[in-house]
């Protein structure tokens, strides 16, 4: 019973490339006993990917795939394309992370589910339509029957994401793995879907491979915890020996970087891990963390190799240390002094009132249904929200990218409602906007020198260019780069280094107010970490005002003091942020509170489950936007009529039907 | 540049069609001063004479002219018209194309309508139309007719790579930054749009041998006495039972630059747009 149903045996994968061979994978042994789940965890770059493509055989033709890969008693890496059709989703399944890509847009959801069975089980039309229902009904999915009918885009990027998992397990297969199944969705959906896939598991006792690079999430799912870094297994075990004491400093790195519950910039600056993940010959020998490791010896480029420290948990350092935080990060009482707001004079800065934005077409987008919003001057507000509640769309009305339908943005009380060619060069200069994806968001033909000196030129009148390099090579240094990246192109710089790029362009020009619209989400949790501090410590220092956008609340929880909280275009809650931390009033901020995974395996909590009934952005919006999912409903009046403001404290507010207390 | 040599050593062919291409550039430069005969000297007492008969290498036509003398100066013409095409049509082109797509509003419906209208005309049949109205053609006039006849697919091509760069985030940084609407195009979006530009080019340089070698054929290519690979060919046509040579040879040539201009622009492809 307790036969391992997969074993690996000194996999290794190397990609060649006109650069020469790299290693992506790298001797890796691991087995999965029948009924385990399987986290692993590391950064992008890591291997994941490439390891569980490779136990699939989905490689590139480009890869040399050694070493063995023993499935149920029979070696996969040997057995041609024709013999691998009867496992590849039948007795092993695979969910990707993108739901929409994975599903073919031009067939019925009901078609492709059927495919599986009718394929792998032979059964006729009428019972594979059977069991693709009762796979949708086992993964929670409301109405299956009518699910069916419907092609992948008219149902939402979670119920896709439960699709693929049913399509997954329609062959009730001893071995899934997910890679990154929850990623590119909301905190709110990831917590339904995590908890589905835990029932699952129960139900269907299959054995389980999840990967991710949040802590959090393989926390909620796994039992083991296998983390790689740079193609290799650094350290592996059961979950809670890793998470009370991780041995390789990478695992250490890796648990503390991420911006937990309670973690708030006035206390601490975060820890985070210098350089960025490498890619790796394939002759390199060594540890391949020891380049980032601040705890590395003499021993660390020539040894490695994973050793016993315990039961079941291995680690490939001996160096144990588990210091947590240390006392030199702690922000010292000079920095807290700065944070101290109400000695240093604030004025408003920014001033929105009853803002709508309607995207226009055959189906109009009510994006923003009026939204009232002050911001001060030297001062982070977070703006947060799931997918569609017109975070970004704020920020872009601010920045004026579009026009706004309707209401008034005032900004040092000029109007400023209007798109960027109606705008003052004064108002250009003083509000920049930092993108999601640092690598779109840089010229990929023009190097980090003309990227941060055009705005210097165009909208400060810089114009001697000896002058501007000297600024650029300041602004450099303040954002932690040197003089050599001049020259340098985006391609050439990692994400870290091109978000700071873009950071330093948005500085250039010394504006007021920069719209930071998830300036983080698309790094890696170490990077991230180097990144919030980064702009933390510029905000202390030049004193800019942050409207901080994001989807993650721990983010949002370090960076700001003031919290905002949309859903479907209005406004849920707005206070400070400890006050919202603390005290949530508004049902929407406590669901998303509750659905935030947490990196401690002692902390449980229970989430709390919305209803499915999402508003239509298409509607003209009538009552509470959030009435459909609330769980908190109070009746019929939550949908007709919009909720009354309800002031917790001065700066503290909520709209809801239900009373405070 | 490793990236180049790491194709051309995957791609064998490649190397065969840049080398044909590099010696046909070769011949147009420095080849009429190494043939022993004028393009334009008839022999007469050696006319439609095989390959090797008193120094004409590949013979003689049915005047009496040297066929290797004329297939190189041939090449100038056909060649300097094959460039200036690909190039007037590809700036041309651009500027058309961006201006429509980046402005999307009823330029682009209009500048749509209208290529759909030159398009809906055979390229072939058009330029025969135009170079018949106007009588003589020169290498100006020549030039000018194919470039418009190409113009709407580099256009059409061109305001497609401009509508994937233009919703880029660096565009809409750009923008607000305040950066005129010129600015944006032509400095901050073209330099990413090269590549496919570039291929689009040289495929356009391909056909426009072929087009310029099809108008000769047809009788509207270069005056003579200027020599033209395509009338080479229809003039020798009636004697092709006595002598293939003076055939065989102009096709040869236009046959092999067209496959290894082709060529090349595979490779340039693979290069720019795959290995970015």
């Amino acid at each position: 019973m307790d036969a391992d149903i997969l074993e690996l045996k000194n996999v290794s994968v190397n990609f060649e490339t006109h650069e020469g061979l790299f290693s992506a994978v790298k001797n890796i042994s691991l087995s999965v006993k029948r009924n385990q789940s399987i986290g692993i965890i590391g950064e992008s770059g890591c291997g994941k990917s490439t390891l569980s493509f490779s136990i699939m055989r989905y490689l590139a033709h480009n890869a040399i795939l050694e070493g063995s890969i023993i499935f149920k008693g029979e070696d996969l890496s040997t057995k041609s394309e024709k013999e691998l059709e009867s496992y590849r989703g039948n007795r092993l399944a695979m969910v990707f992370q993108n739901p929409y890509s994975s599903l073919n847009p031009a067939l019925t959801i009901g078609f492709q589910l059927d495919e599986v069975g009718i394929k792998h089980q032979r059964l006729t039309k009428s019972r594979a339509r059977r069991a693709s229902i009762k796979a949708l009904k086992m993964m929670n999915i409301g109405d299956a029957e009518g699910i069916v009918l419907r092609y992948p885009h008219q149902v939402s990027g979670g119920i896709q994401q439960r699709i693929c998992i049913a399509m997954a397990i329609l062959c009730r297969p001893d071995l899934m793995i997910l890679d990154e199944p929850t990623t590119a969705l909301d905190v709110t959906t990831e917590a339904v879907i995590l908890d589905t896939i835990n029932e699952l598991r129960e139900k269907l006792k299959m054995s389980l491979i999840y990967i991710s690079h949040d802590m959090g999430v393989i926390n909620k799912v796994a039992e083991h915890i296998v983390v790689m870094y740079n193609g290799e297994i650094v350290e592996k075990g059961p979950k809670h020996t890793i998470f009370d004491s991780p041995k390789h400093p990478y695992t250490r790195a890796l648990i503390n970087c991420m911006p937990r519950k309670g973690v708030v910039k006035e206390e601490s600056r975060l820890n985070t891990i210098k350089g960025y993940v490498r890619q790796r010959g394939a002759f390199e020998e060594g540890c391949p963390f020891a380049p980032r490791c601040e705890k590395k010896s003499a021993t660390c480029e020539k040894m490695y190799g994973l050793k016993a420290v315990g039961v079941d948990h291995l680690a490939a350092c001996e160096r144990a240390y588990a210091t947590d935080v240390s006392q030199s990060n702690k922000i010292t009482g000079n920095r807290a002094y700065h944070f101290n707001k109400t000695n240093i004079e604030t004025r408003e800065l920014l001033n929105i009132k009853n803002l709508h934005k309607i995207y226009p077409g055959k189906r109009k987008t009510y994006a923003l249904n009026g939204v009232d919003l002050k911001v001060d001057s030297r001062s982070v507000v977070g703006v947060v929200g799931e997918s569609g509640c017109g975070k970004t769309t704020l920020g872009n009305l601010i920045v004026g990218l579009y026009k706004p339908t309707d209401g008034t943005i005032l900004f040092d009380n000029t109007d400023i409602s209007k798109v960027w060619k109606k705008r003052s060069f004064k108002t250009l200069k003083d509000i920049q906007l930092i993108f999601q994806n640092p690598g779109r968001s840089l010229n990929p033909s023009k190097s980090v020198q003309q990227i941060i000196g055009r705005p210097m030129k165009s909208l400060n009148g810089i114009k001697s260019s000896k002058e501007r390099r000297t600024l650029i090579l300041e602004l450099l240094k303040k954002v932690d780069l040197g003089s050599e990246y001049l020259n340098k192109k985006s391609s050439q710089l990692s994400g870290g280094e091109q978000q700071r790029v873009a950071i330093a362009r948005a500085l250039s020009i010394n504006p007021e107010l920069i719209v930071c619209d998830e300036p983080t989400s698309a790094l890696d949790v170490s990077v991230q970490a180097a990144v919030l501090n980064l702009l933390n410590d510029l905000q202390v220092e030049t004193n800019i005002a942050y409207l901080f956008i994001s989807h993650d609340l721990n983010v949002i929880n370090y960076i700001s003091d003031y919290v905002i909280v949309l859903y479907g275009g209005k406004v849920c809650e707005y206070g400070k942020k400890s006050e919202i931390m603390s005290k949530p009033s508004h049902p929407y901020t406590s669901a998303l509170l509750s659905a935030v995974s947490e990196v401690d395996p002692k902390k449980q909590k229970k989430v709390i489950k919305l209803g499915k009934k999402l508003n239509d952005p298409a509607k003209k919006p009538k009552g509470c936007p959030f009435a459909g999912r609330c769980h908190k409903q109070v009746g019929n009046i939550c949908v007709t009529k919009y909720p009354p403001q309800h002031n917790v404290s001065e700066t503290h507010f909520y709209n809801c039907h239900i009373p405070l207390n | 540049m490793s990236y180049i040599l790491f194709q051309l050593k995957r791609n064998p062919l490649a190397i065969l069609g840049i080398c044909i291409l590099i010696l046909w550039i070769i011949i147009a430069i420095v080849g009429p001063s190494l043939v022993p005969f004028s393009y334009t000297e008839m022999d007469s007492m050696n006319q439609l004479v095989p390959m090797g008969t008193d120094g004409h290498v590949l013979g003689t036509d049915n005047l009496g002219r040297d066929i290797l003398a004329r297939i190189v100066y041939g090449s100038r013409s056909i060649l300097s018209v094959a460039l200036l095409t690909s190039i007037l049509s590809t700036v041309l082109g651009v500027i058309i194309g961006f201006s429509a797509g980046y402005f999307k509003t009823i330029i682009d419906t209009i500048f749509l309508r209208a290529m759909d209208i030159i398009m809906s005309i055979p390229p072939l049949v058009l330029s025969l139309v135009v170079l018949g109205i106007l009588g003589d053609s020169t290498i100006f006039s020549l030039t000018l007719i194919v470039s418009v006849a190409f113009i709407p697919a580099t256009a059409k091509v061109a305001r497609g790579v401009l509508l994937t760069e233009k919703n880029q985030e660096y565009v809409m940084s750009a923008r607000i930054r305040g950066e005129n609407h010129l600015y944006i195009m032509f400095i901050e979006i073209l330099p990413n749009t090269m590549g496919s530009i570039i291929v689009e080019a040289t495929a356009r340089f391909a056909y426009s041998i072929m087009m310029v070698a099809s108008l000769g054929f047809l009788g509207v290519g270069m005056q003579p006495p200027t020599p033209d690979w395509g009338m080479m060919v229809i003039e020798n046509k009636p004697v092709i039972s006595q002598a293939p040579w003076a055939v065989l040879f102009p096709a040869l040539a236009i046959a092999s630059l067209v496959i290894a201009v082709s060529i090349f622009s595979d490779f340039i492809s693979k290069v720019l747009i795959n290995g970015r």
